[in-house]
């Protein structure tokens, strides 16, 4: 005994459209295709008042399942309890149809997931990273050359500078500055004028239309060239306020891409201070880029 | 494979059960309600209502006419299907965790849950399946667990055995007319509980699930475990599917276990594996809760899940789980054919 073939609800039509401006509109039209299928183009008002047009193909396909008669004779039933008046077919407030699930079994599941779920851009760099190892610039230990325990004494060591790796260059980054310079590092975001500087304690001073403080002091003012582009004025305000009073960092930046284009000017209070900064610091190793330090020339 | 999703119940779902012929499907959760649904569409036939207390269990008699289901009310209440009907009711001094029907429909046991001085025990009651039938109040048979309380238990080939999983991790076998401890051993993980017990086919060999983080396949006859299930999270339910060799396992981390669960960290998914060769060959997700229960359509064609989050998902397999095949087997089917 056959089950009778029955209209698929999922077939149905939404026939919830509002009647209200439905005058102006085109009849809904009934194509039949010669391969059996239906074309059923549809015109309708969006929210928005828009005319919408709806065109949807739909074939349909009788599907034939033969079934015991206990079973058919159980399609039959009337509906009780908390269904007793529903419809015939699926109520829509208890019976759903969820999203499409692909599942085909297969043996090496675990590894076709695996290469599915990890980003593939952080496992890129991972990779790159996994073999290199970190490396002091002072004295080759494996350690961040900030970290040294000959940081003070001895100068970054001239050979393998160029050399230093990625990671090294990373661990270089002196830990105070990097909160202040975060602020204000953030490549590609906007941040308004008020607060440009704000994080890095006047970083951006050197931005400010000259006058503020007066006729600078290019005695006391050193030229850093070869500077990172990942440098932040903050940054170069750590490393050069050991020598004394730093008044204005200026880091050269590029205006659309906010990367530094690699040179700064660095005012000292006093000039003094700038000599010892300039013969300490020429040479420095900064960001995987050796500094070049020498005293501003006077402005043409 | 798209799933029909049945939002019936309003609280976690407890129990999916199949009728033999796979065209129905009866769902319990903890919200008093029993539904039953036609498994080709989804659609709702009906509920049945009576009970006072969450619902944990369900059971269907082999012809379709009857079914047991057990509540926190602490009842056993019998069903006509096909009206709604309330046909009897038995009480016990505690909730009833567990029933199930023996192959011939005419006996029931229910586990009762070991609480307020009273322990755990397996009642055996006898049956007519028919819907005007007069019912018997008295017990057949009643088991006391006095070592450690059942927790599942089903009835095995011809009612020889009762089969209990307990909550030490034991498997126990009684016999099926005197009750009589036959064996007790312990097949899971010390203390970790059984959750579920379902049976193959021919009830020869059934299969377990437990907090553990796996799942065996074992006799009836000698309690031998046949099969491991390995999986990365407490397990709440199994089932054997027909037609394919397979084993569906559901589980996932319980939300009181942990601070925070994605659905991803939470593992809510069906996981698949080859009843054979044990090897995880797929997995479904689509709940966001634990799954607590996974029933097999007897037919072979889909199987339903149920889950903490109160939805019951049915799922119709297609051609690709059907076509999946070892190496091994094809060369088999290619030698044979």
């Amino acid at each position: 005994m056959a089950a009778q073939a029955k209209h698929d609800w999922a077939d149905d039509e939404d026939l919830d459209e509002t009647t209200t401006a439905t005058i102006d509109l085109p009849p809904p039209q009934k194509i039949t295709n010669k391969d059996g299928s239906t074309t059923i183009i549809e015109y309708r008002y969006n929210d928005n008042g828009q005319k919408v047009k709806t065109t949807r193909r739909i074939r349909f396909i009788t599907h034939r399942e033969v079934v015991s008669p206990r079973v058919a004779d159980r399609k039959t039933w009337p509906k009780f309890g908390l269904s007793a008046k529903d419809g015939a077919g699926p109520a829509p407030d208890t019976t759903s149809v969820g999203e499409n699930i692909i599942f085909k079994p297969s043996v090496n599941w675990r590894k076709d997931a695996k290469d599915e779920s990890k980003d593939p851009n952080a496992q890129a760099m991972k990779d790159k990273l996994k073999d290199k190892k970190v490396k002091c610039r002072i004295c080759n230990g494996e350690h961040f050359t900030a970290r040294c325990p000959y940081k003070d004494t001895m100068a970054p060591m001239g050979e393998g500078v160029d050399t230093a790796d990625v990671a090294a260059g990373m661990g270089d980054e002196p830990a105070a500055a990097g909160a202040g310079a975060a602020g204000i590092g953030k490549k590609g975001s906007y941040v308004p004028p008020a607060l440009r500087g704000a994080g890095g304690a006047a970083g951006g001073a050197g931005e400010r239309m000259g006058g503020k403080y007066g006729e600078r002091d290019d005695l006391a003012t050193l030229r850093v060239t070869n500077v990172s582009e990942m440098a932040e004025e903050g940054e170069l305000r750590d490393m050069f306020e050991r020598f004394g009073r730093v008044t204005r960092v200026f880091l050269a930046k590029d205006r659309d891409t906010g990367m530094a284009k690699g040179f700064a000017f660095i005012s000292f209070a006093d000039r003094e201070d700038a000599v010892k900064a300039c013969n300490k610091m020429d040479g420095w190793g900064f960001k995987h880029l050796i500094l070049r330090v020498e005293f501003a020339k006077k402005a043409a | 494979m798209r799933p029909i999703l049945l939002s019936g119940h309003e609280r976690a779902l407890t129990q999916i059960k199949y009728n033999r012929d796979g065209d129905l499907i009866f769902s319990v959760s903890k919200d008093q309600q029993i539904c039953v649904w036609f498994a080709h569409n989804g659609e709702r036939l009906g509920t049945y209502h009576g009970h006072v207390g969450a619902i944990w269990t369900v059971d269907v008699d082999p012809t379709s006419t009857i079914i047991a289901s057990g509540s926190a009310d602490n009842t056993i209440r019998l069903w006509d299907i096909k009206t709604g009907k309330n046909l009897k009711t038995w009480e016990f001094p505690t909730a009833v965790k567990r029933v199930e029907f023996n192959e011939d429909g005419t006996r029931l046991l229910g586990v009762t849950e070991k609480r307020m001085g009273h322990l755990g025990t397996i009642v055996v009651l006898d049956i007519t399946v028919d819907v005007d039938a007069e019912q018997n109040d008295e017990k057949a048979l009643t088991i006391v667990c006095d070592e450690s309380k059942a927790t599942v238990a089903g009835w095995s080939y011809l009612s020889k055995y009762i089969i209990a999983g307990h909550e030490d991790g034991s498997i126990s076998q009684y016999d099926g007319k005197t009750g009589d401890l036959i064996y007790n051993i312990p097949i899971h993980e010390l203390n970790m509980a059984i959750t579920d017990l379902q049976w193959s086919p021919d009830r020869t060999y059934f299969i377990t699930a437990s907090k553990d983080k796996t799942s065996k396949l074992i006799t009836a006859h000698d309690l031998e475990v046949l099969k491991t299930y390995v999986a990365d999270t407490p397990l709440n339910s199994a089932t054997i599917t027909t037609k394919k060799d397979f084993v569906v396992l559901g589980g996932g981390q319980a939300a009181m276990d942990v601070t925070r669960t994605s659905a991803r960290q939470g593992k809510f998914e069906a996981r698949f594996y080859h009843k054979i060769f044990e090897d995880e060959i797929g997995r479904v997700r689509g709940h966001f809760g634990p799954l607590n229960t996974v029933a097999a359509d007897p037919t072979g064609k889909g199987y339903a899940s149920g889950g903490e989050d109160g939805y019951v998902r049915v799922h119709q397999f297609d051609k690709g789980y059907f076509d999946f095949m070892y190496e091994v087997e094809r060369e088999r089917q290619n030698r044979l054919g």
